[in-house]
């Protein structure tokens, strides 16, 4: 049985990290290696990377005087519905107090079909899920045909995984069509892997749950999907500090995903606030009316 | 002068050939036979099993194994390098699962063994794999049977039916003649016993069938099962014979009565010999079929 | 933040675990099964670090798989149990170790008895008749001590547990939903905890796949029969 465990014993204890880095540092293939396998990334070469990250940056939010402020703060959704998925995220990044973007892509385009978001360090999260549509790729090549979301989401966290507590951080939807229908996953720089109907995910996911959640059903129509996506997103900008701006929608059909538009957050909320408002003077002229009036 | 080139393992001859590669695919040519056969919606894979001596086990000699729930492999060749790349193939697809989640496909496996083949024959302090391979499946989420062959030099290809190891060129070309597209389960099953009896002389009791139906669905069929495969083909090829027998019966008194009648018109006693030579000249004609 | 619980009883064993998943204040999911399958007769109900307890129980029920496969038959519980303990001992002693501790629960076939093992991410393994892990440990032992008895049937077995998962509903601050299996000797059951009589319902799934088996195979004797007479037009047309 011992020979069990190191035939299938994951590659992840041992020491991949230095010796292995030298070797495919000048062979010309970038962070592959020559066999196109996962290969990594340079890791600072200290006794503990970990304390040496949170030294320098506010990467775990343990030490906010850190000169280098990460990019952090964010809300980001998506959920099955009967219609596909929908994915709507925020587009501020934030360092520190200080917001450094407000046009950020938090969602990630791996291919045609797959799409990422992005919460947690932005360049861990950028970087990761770039090299994942690069595998995404091989397997197409390789197999003929495409990645199932399973086999995409599991690379990834396998992936991330193999860095556990170095200092990565990020907290990830991969979401898309395959043989399957459609199919969603959350993947997480702890390794974590869940499959699911519906997360959030960031600073502002509490809040956009308590929207998202009120208003989720399986049943919903395209329209009614895209706008409770679109909602929950409002409702996260306005209450967190570290979401805002603008809000960006996408919906995963079958044929792919779509990007439906790029909405002012601000300007939603006071549409929002306009409706509300009217809405309710509608029902008060109505109930002071006293007659009940068929609406049509 | 071609000897030094037996002796160092993959290195090209003057003229391009592996030798050793090439000597695998004689040990293939020499081991028990082996055929798969793709129907509509299932796959068969029969093999010849040489007879277990009288003291021996013979549940512990096994041809056909399975790689994963919907994976099953058959080879001919050397039956101990079989052993190590069924292993090898088998630890493959337990990886692949906890890499990626998902079952390995018919082909990717294939792929992967015939990788392991090629390996060997270029890498130095080894010889290649004495086998060759037929792989047959379903791909997760699908219903398509698929059937592939490996062999020595790590070549693979995709097969509608296929023979491997002893006169596997006699059985091919027997499938080439009767395969039809679209086969029941009965009648796949049926032509894969049919084109091993071409090899195996001695019937049923060296013939292991295995049957997958779909995804993860595999039965190895029981010797009585097989028996009466066995028995309804040869009762069906006397029932041919007969037939033929009768034809030809018919055609040998037309024309008896063909002669009769032109050597009446002839008026002549001493056509005798010639109409005997005649008839026995189609009497052994029959006796060929 | 987990809870999970394993029972034995004359011929069966119960094993029990929350499905919560989530990270820090957040549940993400209310209905992950954190209880594997690792073969015909043996399952795990595992916990501990988020992220290894999922990449060692994918990797414990590839590594049981593979050795199905390799020797046509499965590792027998106790075995079994060795493994996963050795697995977890080396792990602790590596540069990064897997925090997952776990319930093995198995049913061995060759001599008809159940068995239950505590293993946790020290490498501790304890044969144990009844047992539980995270929050309920606190909780719940004290209930199984008071009514579990040996030899009891499958009805009673499931009574304990529902003790058990009621109690820890009742004190403990955070709300579990539970998922539970029942493994005896024809393999593993799903038991619905929400069933006025779950062993009942599982005894007639059990009845109804018997009665469905039986028909298929009936049917599968009766072609022989018609398959001479099936393939003789062919023949013929041959």
């Amino acid at each position: 049985m011992d020979t069990l465990v190191a035939q299938l014993a994951p590659s992840r204890r041992g020491d991949e990290g230095s010796s292995s880095t030298a070797e495919w540092a000048n062979n010309g293939y970038g962070n592959l290696d020559a066999s196109g396998a996962v290969a990594g990334m340079d890791v600072p070469g200290v006794p503990d990377p970990l304390a040496f990250l949170s030294m320098h940056t506010d990467s775990m939010s343990t030490n906010p005087q850190a000169k280098i402020k990460l990019a952090h703060g964010t809300t980001t959704l998506a959920f099955r519905f009967k219609g596909g998925i929908i994915v709507a995220v925020d587009s501020r990044a934030t360092a520190g107090s200080y917001i450094a973007s407000g046009t950020v892509k938090k969602v990630i385009e791996i291919n045609p079909y797959l799409l990422g978001t992005m919460a947690g360090g932005a360049a861990d999260c950028q970087y990761w899920e770039t090299y994942l549509g690069m595998q995404c790729r091989l397997h197409e090549l390789r197999n003929k045909e495409r990645i199932s979301v399973a086999a995409a989401s599991k690379i990834l966290s396998n992936l991330v995984y193999q860095y556990k507590g170095m200092g990565l951080s990020m907290g990830t939807m991969i979401c898309g069509w395959d043989k399957t229908g459609p199919a969603l996953f959350y993947v997480d720089s702890d390794g974590q892997r869940l499959k699911g109907d519906l997360f959030s995910v960031g600073s502002g996911s509490t809040f956009a749950y308590g929207v998202l959640d009120q208003g989720y059903k399986w049943d919903l129509s395209d329209e009614e999907a895209q706008e409770l996506g679109r909602r929950s997103i409002v409702a996260a900008g306005h209450r967190d500090a570290y979401s805002g701006n603008t809000v960006n929608l996408f919906h995963v059909r079958e044929n792919g995903w779509e990007f439906i538009k790029n909405y002012d957050l601000s300007e939603l909320w006071y549409e929002y606030e306009e409706k509300k408002k009217a809405d309710l003077a509608a029902a008060s002229a109505a109930a002071a009316g006293g007659v009940p009036i068929d609406v049509e | 002068m071609s000897r030094s080139y037996d002796r160092a393992l993959t290195v090209f001859s003057p003229d391009g050939h592996l030798f050793q590669v090439e000597y695998a695919l004689e040990a293939v040519r020499r081991g028990t036979a082996a055929v798969g056969v793709r129907g509509k919606s299932c796959v068969v894979l029969g093999v010849e099993k040489k007879s277990a001596l009288q003291l021996q086990d013979p549940r512990t000699v096994r041809k056909v194994a399975m790689l994963d729930d919907h994976i099953c492999v058959a080879f001919a060749g050397l039956t101990a390098d079989g052993r190590i790349l069924i292993d090898k193939a088998r630890v493959e697809c337990q990886s692949h699962r906890l890499t990626v989640e998902d079952p390995v496909t018919v082909e990717y496996i294939t792929k992967h063994v015939a990788g392991i083949q090629q390996k060997y024959t270029q890498s130095g302090g080894v010889r290649p794999f004495g086998i060759s391979t037929l792989i047959v499946g379903f791909d997760p989420n699908d219903t398509v049977p698929h059937l592939f062959m490996t062999e020595p030099s790590g070549i693979y290809s995709a097969w509608k039916a296929c023979a491997i190891g002893r006169a596997s060129k006699t059985v091919r070309e027997f499938l080439e003649k009767n395969y039809t597209e679209n086969l029941d389960r009965e009648l796949t099953i049926k032509l894969a016993v049919k084109s091993l009896l071409e090899v195996v002389q001695t019937g049923a009791k060296n013939i292991e069938i295995s049957v997958m139906e779909s995804y993860g669905v595999v039965r190895s069929l029981e010797q009585t099962e097989i028996e009466a495969i066995v028995s309804q083909i040869e009762s069906e090829k006397e029932a041919e014979a007969e037939r033929k027998r009768a034809r030809l019966a018919a055609t040998q008194a037309g024309q008896a009565s063909m002669f009769a009648s032109a050597l009446s018109a002839a008026g002549t006693g001493a056509a005798t010999p010639s109409q005997a030579d005649a008839s026995g000249a189609t009497g052994e004609g029959s006796d060929v079929q | 933040m987990e809870c999970s619980f394993g029972i034995t009883g004359k011929d069966y064993v119960l094993l029990a675990s929350d499905m919560s998943a989530g990270r820090s204040i957040l549940q993400f999911k209310s209905d992950e099964n954190k209880i594997k399958e690792l073969g015909p007769h043996l399952a795990m109900a595992y916990g501990g670090e988020p992220g290894d307890t999922n990449n060692f129980a994918d990797y414990i029920e590839r590594n049981m798989r593979l050795y199905h496969i390799r020797h046509h038959h499965a590792l027998l519980p106790h075995a079994a149990s060795s493994w996963i303990r050795r697995s977890l001992a080396d792990s602790i002693r590596s540069r990064r170790p897997y925090s997952v501790n776990l319930l093995l629960a198995g049913f061995d076939t060759t001599d008809d008895t159940p068995h239950l093992y505590w293993i946790d991410y020290l490498g501790t393994k304890a044969v144990v008749p009844y047992a539980a892990h995270g929050m309920g440990m606190h909780v719940s032992l004290s209930t199984m001590d008071k009514y579990w008895h040996p030899n009891q049937d499958r009805r009673d077995g499931v009574d304990v547990l529902k003790k058990a998962i009621a109690e820890a509903q009742h004190r403990l601050s955070i709300k579990f939903t539970f998922n539970a299996i029942i493994i005896d000797k024809d393999g593993i059951h799903t038991v619905d905890l929400a069933a006025e009589d779950p062993i009942g319902k599982i005894e007639a799934e059990k009845a109804a796949k018997a009665e469905a088996e039986a028909a298929a195979a009936a049917a599968a004797a009766a072609p022989p029969a018609a398959a001479p007479e099936a393939s003789a037009p062919v023949a013929a047309a041959a």
